[in-house]
C-alpha cells in the first residue's frame, strides 16, 4: 500500500511549492473526516431552514418562541460550520465570522421587533423592484412595480423612496426616541390621541431633510421626467408604509399628493411621512396587532398621467360578493374625486367571470372632473358640454379592465381595489393596486361550509400534504414538457408528476399546483408560499385522476379536490383573512429572508468573498465551495494517508482517474491499478455505468480545437484556467455510499459529491459543472441544455454564465442511482457538446436525446452493474 | 346554537395561534370561541360549559395549568388538550395528572390537532 501511495506522489501528484504544508498529523482521513462532517451540518442547516419555511405553509401552528428556537438552532450550526472551515485551511476565513456577526445581529434586531430593510438604497426604481423588496418599499411600491414588471401591464414611471430612506430620515433629526416616548405615554393613557398626533406630526414637519436624501430624490425624479421627454413634469407623491397593503389594508389612512412640481417634491414627502401618525392611523394599528415599530413609510413618486379619464375597480362586490360581480367606477379628469366620492361616477358593473357580461351600466351626468393646474395641485373644472353625459369608458375599456382586475386578483391572491387612468393615448394605466377588505358580514361562514364533500361531487380527498393553504379553483392543466409549461393558460392549476423546481415557471398564470410525488420542502413549495399559490403535493395518483381543461376546485387545507365550482368554498377564501395578517408569521418571514436566499453563485466572482454574504445560505455555500476546493487542494499537493486504498482506474475509457477509498467502496486493487469491478462504491458505479454510455465517448470529436478534446483525455489545461483551485489530478474519493469526485476533462471541470443510503433523509447529489472552449454563447447553451436535463430530473440549478451548480436532496435509493447515472453520461457527453452548440435548436435536440437514453436505460441499469461486477 | 355541534374553547395569548385554529376547526363543523387572555376564559367558563378546552401553559397573569385546573374542578367531563411551546417532560406529566386528555408540543400541525380533538369527541360520546 505504501509503495502505491508513493508511487502516486512520484507520478501524479506535482507538489506546489506555494502551498501551505500540512502538518504531519493532519492526515487525509482527518480532513476527509472534517470535510465529511462540514458536508453532513452544511445539509443539517439547509434541511432546517426548509422546515422553518414549511411552516409559512399555513399549515402549521407555531409561535414567537418556536421562531427563536429555529433561529438560535441555526445560528450555533452556521457557527459551526464556520469553525470547521476554518480548521480545514489553517485559520483562513476570519471574515466569516464578521458577516456571521452581521447576519446574526439582524436576525437578533428582528426578534426584538426591529425592521430591518433588505436593501440599504434610499431610492429603488420600479424597474428594480420585486417582491423581495416588500421591506424596503412598502406593499404599494411593491405591487405597482411587480404589476408592470411581472405581469407586464401599463404603469407609471416611478420610483419608491424606501423605508431605510425614512429611518435615515428620523435618525439625521434624531426623531426616533422622541416619537417612542410620545406613543407610550399614549399607550400609557397618560395622553389622548389626538395630543399624541399632533405632537408627533409637529415634530416631522418642522424636521429637515438631510441633504443627501434631497439630491438623490431630484435626481431621481429628474430622471424619470427625462425618460418621459417632460419638460415641466409633475409627480404624484403616495403614501407606501410597512404593512399598508396588507389585508388590514389601511386605505385611506395616509396621505397622498397630486401633480407635485419637482421643487415641491421634499417637502411633499415630509407631509406624506407625517401622514404616518394621523388620529386615524395611530389607532388603526393599535386595533389590528400592529405594533409601533412596524410604523416604516416608504414613499412612491410617480410621473403624473394626465388623465382623460379615472377610476376605481373593485374585482368583486364588497358587499354583495355572493353575487360574483366587479365594479367599475370613473369619471373624467383624475381619479382623486372618484376615491372620495367628491364628483358624480359612472358605475358600470360586469360578471366577475368571462367573457365579463355588463350587468348593470349606470351612466351619469358629470359636470365638473379634477385636473391638474399648471403650477401646483389641482382644480375642480367644468366638463366641456359633449363629454357631461357621455360614459367616460368605452365598452372595450370596460372589459379589458375588467380583465384586468381578474387577472390582478388571481396573482396577488385576494380581491383587489384598483386605481387606473385612461392617457391621451387611450391606454389603460395601472397607478395602484391593493387589497380589498369584503365586509365580514357578507362572507360565507367557515361553519357553514362543513358539509361541502356531501354536497359536491369529490374527485378524491384526504391524499397528499399540503405545501401551501389555500382555494384554487380553475381548469386541470397537465404539465410534462416544456411546450407544457410555455404554453401554460392564464388562471389553470398546473398538475404535475414530480414537483419539479421548473415549474417555478407558470407562477405568474397558476392559481393552484397538484402533483403525484413531491415534498412541502422543496424548492417549488417555497416559490409557492411566496406567492401564495395552494400546493398540493404527494397524492400519489392525482394525474391519473384528473382530467386535462375540467374544472376542479382545489382545497389544500381540506386535502379534497372538488368537480367544478365550488362557490361558496371559492367566496370564504377571498374573504378569508390570510394568515400573514398575524405578527409572528411576517416575522418569522422577514427573518427566513436573512437566512434563506443564495446571493453567492459564482465561485469565480470578485463577490465570492466573505464580507460579500448576506444570508445564513451564502455563508453555507461559500464554506461549501471552499471546503471542496480545500479537499482537491490538498489532493493534488499533498500525499494521502497510508491506510486509504487507492489506485488509477483501469478500463476501457480514456480517463485518467486516482481513486481513494476510505471505507468500503473498493474492493482492492491490482498493481496499482482499480479495474470496475472492484469499485464496490454504489454512486461511483453508477457514475461510471453513466459515464461509458457508448455514445459519449465515442461521439466523434468536432472539427473545433482537436487539441482540446485530446487533452481531455490526458492532463493538460489552459492558460488561463490554470489557478491552482480550479487545476487537479482527476480523483474520486469514495466509500460504499459516498462518492466525491473532481474532474478535470480538457477544459471543463467538474465536481459531484453524492451519498446514497438507504435512509433517504441522508442521500444528496451536488453537481457543478464549468469552463469551456467555445465562445461563452455556446457555452451558455449547453450550460441552459444541462440546467433543463437538470431540472427535469428534479435537480434544483443554480448559473450564472456557464457555470453550473445543481443540488438535490431527499430521493430514494433507487432515485438517486438513477440521477448519478444521468450525471455520469452528462458528463461524458457535454465534454465537447458547446462546440456541437451552434444554435438554440441544438438544445431542443440534445435534451430530447439525453431523455430518451435516460427512459430507455431506466430499465436496463441494473444489468449494466452486473457486467461491471460479474 | 347548534346543539349538535361540539363546543371548543381555544386559549392562546399569540393571537395567531386562535386565527389559524379557529376557521380550520370552524370549516371542521365545530363551534370555536377563542381568548389571548386567561382572565376572559375564565370569566367564560364561568358562563358557559365547553365540551372541549384547548389552551397553552405559559402567559400572562393567570398562567395555563391554573386555568385548566379550574376548568376541571368546574366541568370534569370536558376535555383539556394543552398546546405548548415550551414542551418538558415535567409539565406534560403534571398536565395529564391533573386529567388533562392530550398534550401537543408547538409547531405541529393542523392536522394532528385535528385528530386529537376528534379522539377526545369520541370519549365524551362513548361514556
Amino acid at each position: 500500500m505504501r509503495k502505491i501511495l508513493d508511487w502516486i506522489k512520484q507520478n501524479l501528484l506535482r507538489r506546489h511549492p506555494e502551498t501551505a504544508r500540512l502538518s504531519a498529523t493532519d492526515s487525509f482521513r482527518t480532513l476527509f473526516a472534517n470535510f465529511q462532517e462540514l458536508i453532513d451540518l452544511n445539509n443539517r442547516i439547509l434541511h432546517h431552514v426548509a422546515e422553518a419555511n414549511d411552516k409559512l405553509s399555513g399549515d402549521y401552528i407555531f409561535d414567537s418562541n418556536y421562531i427563536e428556537t429555529t433561529c438560535s438552532k441555526i445560528s450555533a450550526m452556521v457557527k459551526d460550520l464556520i469553525y470547521l472551515i476554518n480548521k480545514m485551511t489553517q485559520q483562513q476565513y476570519p471574515g466569516l465570522y464578521d458577516a456571521f456577526e452581521r447576519i446574526e445581529g439582524d436576525i437578533q434586531a428582528m426578534l426584538e421587533g426591529k425592521i430591518i430593510a433588505p436593501r440599504p438604497d434610499f431610492i429603488l426604481p420600479y424597474p428594480m423592484i420585486d417582491r423581495d423588496l416588500m421591506d424596503a418599499v412598502g406593499g404599494k411600491n411593491a405591487h405597482i412595480a411587480e404589476i408592470g414588471n411581472v405581469l407586464g401591464l401599463k404603469i407609471p414611471l416611478g420610483f419608491a423612496i424606501s423605508i431605510t430612506a425614512y429611518q435615515y430620515f428620523l435618525d439625521y433629526n434624531k426623531l426616533q426616541p422622541q416619537i417612542a416616548a410620545i406613543t407610550d405615554s399614549w399607550h400609557r393613557g397618560e395622553i389622548q390621541v389626538d395630543e399624541a398626533s399632533q405632537t408627533i406630526r409637529r415634530l416631522i414637519l418642522s424636521a429637515a431633510i438631510p441633504p443627501k436624501l434631497e439630491q438623490r430624490m431630484i435626481f431621481a425624479a429628474r430622471h424619470i421626467a427625462n425618460l418621459s421627454g417632460e419638460s415641466s413634469p409633475r409627480f404624484a407623491v403616495r403614501s407606501s408604509a410597512y404593512g399598508e397593503d396588507s389585508s388590514s389594508s389601511f386605505a385611506g389612512q395616509y396621505l397622498s399628493r397630486l401633480n407635485v412640481a419637482l421643487d415641491e417634491l421634499v417637502s411633499n414627502y415630509r407631509d406624506v411621512v407625517a401622514s404616518a401618525y394621523t388620529i386615524r392611523a395611530m389607532e388603526y394599528r393599535q386595533q389590528k396587532d400592529f405594533r409601533e415599530n412596524e410604523v416604516l413609510m416608504s414613499v412612491a413618486c410617480q410621473l403624473m398621467i394626465p388623465a382623460k379619464a379615472s377610476g376605481i375597480i373593485y374585482s368583486i362586490d364588497p358587499v354583495h360578493p355572493e353575487k360574483e360581480t366587479l365594479v367599475i367606477n370613473s369619471s373624467w379628469g383624475l381619479g382623486e374625486p372618484v376615491v372620495s366620492g367628491q364628483t358624480a361616477t359612472d358605475t358600470f358593473v360586469l360578471d366577475r367571470r368571462s367573457p365579463h357580461v355588463e350587468r348593470e351600466l349606470n351612466v351619469v351626468r358629470k359636470d365638473l372632473n379634477l385636473v391638474a393646474c399648471g403650477e401646483q395641485g389641482t382644480n375642480l373644472e367644468p366638463v366641456p358640454q359633449y363629454y357631461r353625459t357621455r360614459p367616460s369608458l368605452t365598452a372595450d375599456q370596460r372589459h379589458r379592465l375588467a380583465e384586468i382586475a381578474m387577472q390582478l386578483e388571481k396573482y396577488f391572491k385576494t380581491p383587489q381595489d384598483i386605481e387606473f387612468a385612461i392617457d391621451h393615448k387611450d391606454e389603460i394605466v395601472i397607478l395602484q393596486a391593493r387589497p380589498l377588505r369584503l365586509k365580514r358580514k357578507n362572507a360565507p361562514r367557515a361553519s357553514e361550509l362543513a358539509d361541502l364533500p356531501e354536497r359536491y361531487p369529490v374527485i378524491f380527498r384526504d391524499r397528499g400534504v399540503a405545501a401551501m393553504e389555500g382555494v384554487a379553483v380553475g381548469p386541470v392543466h397537465f404539465i410534462r414538457t416544456d411546450s407544457d409549461l410555455d404554453n401554460f393558460p392564464d388562471g389553470a392549476i398546473g398538475v404535475a408528476r414530480y414537483a419539479s423546481p421548473m415549474l417555478a415557471r407558470v407562477i405568474p398564470r397558476a392559481v393552484g399546483f397538484i402533483t403525484d410525488v413531491g415534498a412541502a420542502t422543496g424548492h417549488l413549495a417555497t416559490v409557492a408560499r411566496e406567492f401564495r399559490i395552494p400546493a398540493l403535493f404527494n397524492t400519489d395518483e392525482a394525474t391519473s385522476l384528473l382530467h386535462e381543461g375540467e374544472e376542479i376546485t382545489l382545497d389544500t387545507e381540506e386535502r379534497v379536490v372538488y368537480r367544478g365550482t365550488v362557490r361558496e368554498l371559492e367566496l370564504f377564501a377571498l374573504c378569508e383573512e390570510h394568515i400573514e395578517e398575524t405578527y409572528e408569521y411576517r416575522l418569522l418571514r422577514r427573518i427566513l429572508k436573512k437566512i434563506e436566499p443564495l446571493n453567492l453563485l459564482d465561485p469565480n466572482a470578485e463577490t465570492f468573498k466573505p464580507q460579500y454574504c448576506q444570508t445564513y445560505h451564502d455563508i453555507t455555500r461559500f464554506i461549501h465551495e471552499k471546503a471542496v476546493a480545500t479537499l482537491i487542494d490538498r489532493n493534488y499537493y499533498h500525499s494521502h494517508d497510508p491506510d486509504t486504498v487507492a489506485g488509477r482506474l483501469k478500463w476501457d475509457f480514456p480517463l485518467d482517474l486516482i481513486l481513494i477509498d476510505i471505507g468500503g467502496g473498493i474492493s482492492g486493487t491490482e498493481d496499482h491499478f482499480v479495474l470496475p469491478e472492484q469499485i464496490i462504491s454504489d454512486p461511483m458505479q453508477a457514475l461510471l455505468t453513466g459515464m461509458s454510455f457508448p455514445g459519449a465517448w465515442d461521439m466523434t470529436p468536432a472539427p473545433v480545437d482537436m487539441g482540446s478534446f485530446m487533452s481531455s483525455l490526458t492532463r493538460t489545461f489552459s492558460a488561463e484556467l490554470s489557478n491552482p483551485q480550479e487545476v487537479g489530478q482527476n480523483l474520486a474519493v469514495v466509500s460504499a455510499e459516498y462518492v466525491n469526485l473532481s474532474l478535470r476533462l480538457g477544459y471543463h471541470f467538474t465536481i459531484i459529491d453524492a451519498y446514497v443510503t438507504e435512509n433517504i433523509k441522508n442521500n444528496h447529489a451536488y453537481f457543478r459543472f464549468s469552463g469551456g472552449v467555445t465562445d461563452t454563447v455556446r457555452r451558455k447553451r449547453r450550460t441552459r441544455l444541462l440546467d433543463r436535463v437538470l431540472t427535469h430530473y428534479d435537480f434544483v440549478t443554480q448559473h450564472q454564465g456557464d457555470m453550473l451548480v445543481a443540488r438535490l436532496k431527499r430521493l430514494d435509493k433507487k432515485g438517486m442511482i438513477k440521477r448519478l447515472y444521468l450525471l455520469g453520461l452528462l458528463v461524458g457527453f457535454t465534454r465537447q457538446l458547446d462546440v456541437r452548440m451552434v444554435d438554440d435548436q441544438k438544445i431542443d435536440f440534445y435534451y430530447r436525446k439525453i431523455l430518451s437514453i435516460m427512459e430507455e436505460n431506466d430499465g436496463q441499469q441494473q444489468d449494466q452493474y452486473t457486467d461491471f461486477r460479474r | 346554537m347548534d346543539n349538535n355541534k361540539t363546543n371548543i374553547l381555544i386559549l392562546d395569548d399569540e393571537p395567531i395561534v386562535s386565527k389559524r385554529l379557529k376557521p380550520s376547526l370552524e370549516r371542521k363543523g365545530y363551534e370555536v370561541e377563542t381568548f389571548t387572555r386567561s382572565r376572559d376564559a375564565l370569566a367564560r367558563i364561568r358562563e358557559k360549559r365547553f365540551d372541549i378546552v384547548i389552551t397553552d401553559l405559559k402567559m400572562e397573569g393567570i398562567d395555563g395549568m391554573e386555568f385548566l385546573t379550574e376548568v376541571k374542578k368546574l366541568y370534569p367531563g370536558t376535555e383539556v388538550i394543552v398546546i405548548t411551546g415550551f414542551a418538558t417532560m415535567d409539565t406534560a406529566k403534571e398536565s395529564f395528572r391533573k386529567g388533562v386528555f392530550d398534550f401537543l408540543a408547538k409547531p405541529f400541525k393542523l392536522g394532528e390537532i385535528t385528530e386529537v380533538i376528534k379522539k377526545a369527541e369520541a370519549n365524551i360520546k362513548n361514556r
